[in-house]
């Protein structure tokens, strides 16, 4: 029935477990999932990622680069607002609800709790992102389909020189609609998403209110998407320059911009950046465990 | 071995900046044995929730010490043979009653069928299996509690912890919960209850403890504690007047004095059980 059963209870071990772990996760999913500010968040997303096909029609030339600056924009803001109200609630919901009560009352390790409220936060991030990738993806597929057709059409019955000319175009479509490279900004995305939940659940283990563990880390965000031009205004001051070397640098985030300019972004300094955003949030995490293994319930 | 003790246990509360500590529970010194059901009471505010806290490491003691089963309370596996049941208990509404079974049963490393097996063990035992695939959203206080019961039960704890187990349930729930404390100490648990309903607890506790403002003021066995050794009180059916009367004066002749005579009166409980059990209608179903 546990883990251990011998007879005396001084002689039982109660290690740290993965599946405990994940129980607490998938309930956090599911809580989550259930709840209609975030369900919201995910729906406008969904409306203006819908709708950047149609405004499309109304810019001159580079449609495909309308589509991915509007979706990538609304995917970079929907994940970054899901990462942090997601995750400001997931302790003052339990310790109001008492539920924390009722679960810390089993042989359940506070960290173990911690991770699965955590890595439930996250997979709904990751479910809600990949929700967006796919319908921004199919976004670009009937926009492709769209101009091949009237592509197609204008060239019918034209010569055959013409018709190599509407074939070079049309294959200069497809590259535009199929950019590989926009992974790369998807997964940065997603570390930076991923890099603002763990700033949300450090400042939920300390504070009770649900404004205020809402408001400082999107504060820490906004503060870290100036760091890069904060440092070049303030680069004398010694003191504002030790804040700022506390907060992520979320601007080096950013490379959806360069992806879409046609920039080359290597894959290695793509992972230096998830690599960046992960060490951080590690060290984040261990910092929320600290404060929530002392923290009276 | 006894299944909780502590020794010199305080706590004292920050009040904030300049406004100094609250001693919530000042050098408590409690033993519950196994297999007994104890009763903790006290007022509002007099350290029992905070003892509970203690006992199960949600806070950390001031001073002095906790042991479940002589091992440390600061240890998770203290927890291993514990079910606790906090006071006016919240789950997750969206979980219907053996969802949230599951969870907690999972929590406690439990599987598979021998798991499934537990849950419909346990909604049978607290009168919940009709209401196994409701919502808790759609629960009343009284099957809250119930199903609170079953979470603390569903990896067959040898100790209990029962905060304010009746608080704000009907008679009839009331009564449920207290027979099933008592079905669970024909099963050799151990309880501790906190409560400040006194009736309450006087039926189903082997030994009561009495906080007051954080001490105990009071402890002991409920029989010995509540009876008046100088008082003898007999009852009797259909006594004819006469022989009362040389009742009586057998009564003074033997030098003890009669303090009262009076008609047994039922308690108000009783009568309210009794009422609902006679209203034939029996259509409606309570939770």
């Amino acid at each position: 029935m546990t883990e251990t059963t011998s007879a005396s209870a001084s002689h039982e071990r109660v290690g740290f477990s993965l599946n405990r772990v994940g129980v607490i996760a998938v309930n956090t999913l599911t809580e989550a999932v259930r709840q209609k500010v975030l369900i919201l968040f995910l729906v406008i997303g969904f409306v203006f990622i819908a709708l950047s096909v149609f405004f499309a029609q109304f810019t001159f030339g580079e449609q495909f680069k309308f589509i991915k600056d509007t979706c990538l924009g609304v995917i970079s803001v929907i994940s970054t607002l899901i990462a942090i109200v997601g995750t400001a609630q997931l302790l003052p919901n339990e310790v109001e609800n008492r539920t924390i009560y009722t679960i810390l009352a089993k042989p359940v390790r506070r960290f173990e709790f911690l991770l699965g409220k955590f890595f439930g936060s996250l997979f709904l991030l990751v479910l809600s992102m990949i929700a967006m990738c796919v319908l921004f993806a199919a976004v670009l597929g009937i926009k492709e389909q769209a101009m091949i057709r009237e592509l197609s059409q204008t060239y019918l019955g034209e010569t055959a020189a013409a018709k190599d000319d509407a074939h070079l175009q049309i294959k200069q479509i497809q590259v535009d609609a199929l950019d590989p490279d926009l992974v790369k900004a998807v997964l940065t995305d997603l570390a930076k998403a991923v890099l603002v939940a763990a700033i949300t659940l450090l400042v939920s283990t300390f504070s009770t209110s649900l404004v205020f563990n809402v408001v400082v880390p999107f504060m820490v965000f906004v503060a870290g998407m100036l760091r890069g031009s904060a440092a070049e205004m303030w680069g004398a001051h010694r003191l504002l320059m030790a804040v700022l070397a506390v907060v992520p640098d979320f601007g080096l985030f950013g490379i959806a911009d360069d992806i879409n300019l046609g920039k080359a972004v290597p894959w290695a300094h793509v992972s230096e950046i998830i690599v960046y955003g992960l060490v951080r949030t590690v060290i984040l995490v261990v910092a929320a465990h600290l404060i929530f293994s002392r923290r009276e319930i | 071995m006894d299944a909780i003790r502590t020794e010199n246990l305080t706590k004292k509360y920050d009040l904030g900046w300049r406004k100094g500590r609250l001693l919530a529970l000042d050098k408590l010194n409690l033993r519950v044995r196994e297999g007994e059901v104890y009763g903790l009471l006290g007022p509002n505010g007099s350290g029992k929730s905070t003892t509970l806290k203690l006992v199960l490491d949600l806070i950390a003691p001031t001073d002095g010490a906790a042991w479940m089963f002589d091992v440390p309370c600061t240890k998770v596996v203290s927890r291993l043979h514990v079910g606790f049941l906090p006071e006016n208990p919240y789950f997750y509404r969206y979980l219907t009653g053996a969802e949230t079974l599951q969870f907690y049963g999972k929590l406690c490393g439990m599987s598979g069928v021998s798991l499934q097996k537990r849950i419909d063990e346990m909604l049978e035992l607290v009168g919940l299996a009709k209401a196994r695939d409701r919502r808790l959203s759609g629960y009343s206080k009284g099957m809250l509690q119930r199903i609170g019961l079953a979470q603390a039960l569903i990896h067959d704890p040898k100790l209990l912890l029962l905060d304010e187990p009746t608080a704000g349930v009907d008679p009839i729930g009331s009564k449920d919960i207290r027979d099933l404390i008592l079905r669970l100490k024909g099963m050799g648990k151990t309880v501790l209850l906190s409560s400040h309903l006194l009736a309450q607890v006087q039926d189903v506790c082997d030994r009561i403890g009495v906080l007051n403002l954080g001490q105990m003021i009071l402890e002991g066995d409920v029989k010995t504690l509540i009876s008046d050794q100088r008082r003898l009180s007999i009852t009797v059916q259909d006594l004819p007047e006469a022989a009362r009367a040389r009742v009586e004066e057998a009564v003074r002749a033997a030098g003890a004095s009669v303090i009262s005579v009076e008609h047994p009166q039922t308690s108000l409980e009783s009568l309210f059980l009794d009422a609902l059990r006679k209203d034939t209608r029996g259509a409606g179903h309570h939770d």
